[in-house]
């Protein structure tokens, strides 16, 4: 699955550790979902969308 | 692995760390007794199963230290775990079939450092599928 939250955190200055720290998960897997090596369960990509104040269909793409 | 994830990551396993530290001090203390010769049955038996009651602790730590993690790193210690339950599971029957045509017999004890090393190499690979 594509997604846009290395943009998305590009656009707001943060880390990887930054974004690690918000969402409560490990860098490593920040890291993961930004390669799209891993695809999120739906509660963690909806708090990345409710983290960057956007909708979850404007974070991950099929 | 970054030096801030390592130092999180050693401070929520010191527990762990803390239990096997007293399960090593348990086993040397227990084997020590017994090679002295222990007073009654009931004694001996208490003695010898002392080292179970750290390894209990080392359970209750693993667990917490497992639901501690995030959701990926759950998954790559699923993946792990189920590479070193097939891991084992091979080597042991294998090695059970070759004690039917004489090889040695082996002690019980092998299986967790066994299952242990292939859960760290697992662990290894499964990290490494998802950098």
């Amino acid at each position: 699955m594509n997604n846009r939250i290395q943009e998305l955190r590009a656009e707001r200055s943060w880390s990887q550790a930054d974004l690690a720290e918000r969402l409560e998960v490990s860098r490593q897997t920040v890291n993961a979902l930004e390669r799209g090596r891993y695809d999120p369960s739906l509660p963690l990509a909806f708090r990345i969308a409710h983290l960057f104040g956007v909708a979850i269909e404007d974070v991950f793409q099929p | 692995m970054d030096t801030q994830t390592a130092s999180l990551l050693l401070r929520r396993a010191r527990p762990c760390l803390l239990a096997f530290a007293a399960y090593v001090v348990t086993l040397v203390v227990s084997l020590r007794m017994l090679a002295h010769g222990v007073e009654g049955r009931a004694a001996e038996l208490a003695v010898s199963l002392s080292p179970v009651i750290p390894v209990i602790a080392l359970c209750v730590c693993i667990v917490r230290l497992i639901r501690g993690m995030d959701e990926m790193q759950r998954t790559v210690q699923l993946e792990a775990l189920s590479l070193s339950f097939a891991a084992t599971a091979l080597v042991t029957f294998s090695y059970g079939f070759l004690e039917n045509i004489g090889f040695p017999k082996l002690s019980l004890f092998i299986v967790l450092p066994l299952m242990c090393s292939f859960w760290a190499l697992g662990t290894f690979v499964a990290q490494w599928r998802y950098r």
